[in-house]
């Protein structure tokens, strides 16, 4: 039998969110050598049972969304930004921070009648945000360091991800409102569920035993 | 200007050879279990009038069709769902049939999808709906029905599920908040996202039904739910559904997929017209649920016409996808092929055709050489090669065949 055979697989996401994801399988007393010894390779076995695959976060929700990975690791950021099908079990607690709409210090931002530019890494998480206002905006992508947008004039405000608020400060912007706390989060494939019940719901006991 | 003349639209893809070998023999096998019960089939048209699925109770989101324009200016959209047109169908032309009305369908249904996903836009289904009956042999038939076609896969590991959405419905109903708030509720249950349910029922208040609520989407795995779920709420309504569907549950153990069939009390899909139970079967391989349905008491009232119903369909496309990881489906390969010399081409059609007795497949060249002929068939793999003048001449190709 295959459902057998294959260990449960756990893609994590790259960086920060790994390491803390390590750190929690180490504390329940799994074996993770080979993670921390990786190298280059991309798939990665921690005990005999897990197997570890690297990815950045948006690929996370796609592999366990297709189910090649049963479970996932990976920012309620990119979770609100895909909205993919998966269950979302456990709120891990580490990689807190939130999103939140920012701008020039001392700017009314929610002031006159002209439409607003927002400028933003996340287009869905700002259109739902002023969606539910009823607010219509101008959105635009932005790669990487959004605050440049306002500085240069592009835009109004950013929808972005804050942690400290020292990028902010350090830039003369500041937080007008807080959008939605954010943190990392264990997904887990509908199906891998419901084939794997046991397996998954004891590692998620654990898991949230050592939280 | 772009031309697009060689690619297919996101979401769609042609199907060559193995890939319509699967689709038909799962077809095949479908259709003669529908046909065994009983059930009769139905084709709806691939355009309707954007009114069938935007009835009162707004099963679809507009955005999730796609879209048309008649030549009177009314709106269409191309068929995002079967159920829907042949509750149609049933409600108009079907009104004085003999109830129950034991309908199939094979046809694909559309949906826009966020791109890039990999996942399609068109969807192959088959399905059946068993239409004006609201009793439990009803559920049984339809049920079982459901498992004897997810066991004709035989896949290394499928899963039978079974849920009530009234559960859901009546635990919800008795709580004290507005629409928006309760459909946060239900999409909170539906990903099984335990914490942020928790701080939203919390915010509401802390009785039993938040608590209710609270274990909901915890609700699944064998007959040991049943013990769990009785313990959630003392009320009538939830415990006649409970036991309604521990009997339904009972009665399936009979077949003897024992381990196969299991319980989800946290099914609560959005944009449903399911009214009762509900069921999903899933293959090992494949990411989603491949087979989905339930009981419909409401949806045809819609059409005007009161009567119960429910049924199911499967994503033919996502089984045919599992079963060519496990199966090599080949493609047959013509066993001879034969050329007729100047001046006998009509006879060499002739002898072909004689040739094509009990299912051999038999090509006619349609090269001027034998030579050519016959280098085409080794790089065919063709068996034999038959060349017709004034005698006929036979070679072998491949003989390993």
């Amino acid at each position: 039998m295959k459902s057998e055979k294959r260990p449960l697989r756990i893609a994590l996401t790259k960086g920060r969110l790994e390491k803390d994801t390590v750190a929690l399988l180490e504390k329940i007393g799994y074996d993770c050598t080979a993670v921390r010894e990786k190298g280059r390779r991309l798939i990665l076995p921690v005990g005999d049972s897990i197997e570890v695959v690297l990815a950045k976060a948006a690929d996370v929700i796609t592999y366990v969304e297709h189910g090649v990975c049963d479970m996932g690791v990976v920012g309620k950021d990119t979770i609100m930004e895909m909205n993919g099908k998966f269950f979302e079990l456990v709120d891990l607690g580490f990689g807190r921070c939130k999103f939140a709409l920012a701008g020039k210090k001392g700017d009314n931002f929610y002031q006159g009648y002209n439409i607003k530019t927002i400028a933003t890494k996340y287009p869905n998480v700002s259109r739902a945000f002023f969606e539910k206002k009823g607010m219509d905006v101008d959105i635009v992508k932005i790669e990487g360091s959004v605050e440049l947008a306002p500085l240069l004039s592009l835009s109004d405000a950013i929808v972005d991800i804050v942690e400290t608020g020292t990028t902010l400060k350090e830039n003369g912007l500041e937080v007008f409102e807080d959008i939605a706390p954010i943190s990392a989060r264990l997904i887990v494939n509908r199906v891998s569920m419901k084939l794997r019940q046991q397996e998954i719901e004891s590692l998620i006991k654990l898991i949230e035993e050592n939280l | 200007m772009k031309n697009f003349d060689l690619i297919t639209p996101e979401g769609t893809k042609d199907l060559l050879f193995e890939d319509c070998a699967v689709r038909r023999s799962l077809e095949e096998k479908l259709s003669g279990i529908f046909k065994s019960k009983g059930y009769c089939e139905v084709v709806t048209p691939g355009l309707e009038f954007f009114d069938v699925f935007n009835l009162n109770s707004r099963y679809f989101p507009q955005e999730s069709m796609y879209k048309l324009v008649d030549n009177k200016g009314r709106l269409l959209v191309v068929r995002p769902d079967s159920t829907m047109p042949i509750a149609r169908v049933a409600a108009t032309r079907l009104r004085d049939a003999e109830l129950p009305l034991r309908l199939f369908y094979r046809q694909n249904v559309y949906r826009n999808k966020p791109v890039m996903r990999g996942r399609s836009d068109e969807i192959h289904q088959m399905g059946i709906e068993l239409i004006g009956s609201d009793s439990n042999r009803a559920d049984l038939e339809v049920i079982s029905s459901a498992i004897e076609v997810l066991a004709s896969f035989e896949n290394d590991d499928f899963r039978f599920e079974l849920g009530d959405i009234g559960i859901f419905r009546e635990l919800v109903n008795k709580l004290d908040a507005d629409i928006s708030v309760k459909e946060e509720i239900r999409s909170l249950i539906e990903v099984k996202n335990y914490p942020a349910l928790n701080d939203l029922l919390d915010s509401i208040g802390s009785n039993e039904v938040t608590y209710a609520l609270k274990q909901l989407p915890r609700l699944f795995g064998g007959e040991e739910v049943f013990d769990k779920a009785s313990k959630l709420l003392n009320d009538e309504k939830i415990e006649k559904i409970l036991s309604d569907l521990h009997c339904i549950y009972n009665s399936l153990t009979t077949l003897g997929y024992n381990g196969k069939i299991t319980l989800d009390l946290g099914i609560v899909n959005k944009m449903d017209y399911y009214t009762g139970v509900v069921m999903k079967g899933y293959l090992q391989g494949y990411g989603d649920a491949v087979l989905s349905g339930g009981r419909y008491n409401k949806l045809l009232a819609e059409f005007g016409y009161d009567v119960p119903a429910t049924g199911f369909a499967v994503n033919v496309d996502a089984v045919a996808k599992v079963m060519k990881q496990e199966n090599a489906y080949s493609v047959p390969v013509p066993e001879v092929i034969v050329y007729g010399a100047e001046g006998f081409v009509m006879e060499a059609i002739k002898y072909a055709q004689s040739l094509r007795t009990d299912g051999v497949i038999v090509e006619n060249s349609v090269f001027e050489t034998y030579e050519e002929t016959k280098s085409y068939a080794e790089k065919k793999k063709i068996a034999k090669a038959v060349c017709v003048s004034e005698t006929v001449t036979e070679d072998i190709i491949n003989g390993g065949n």
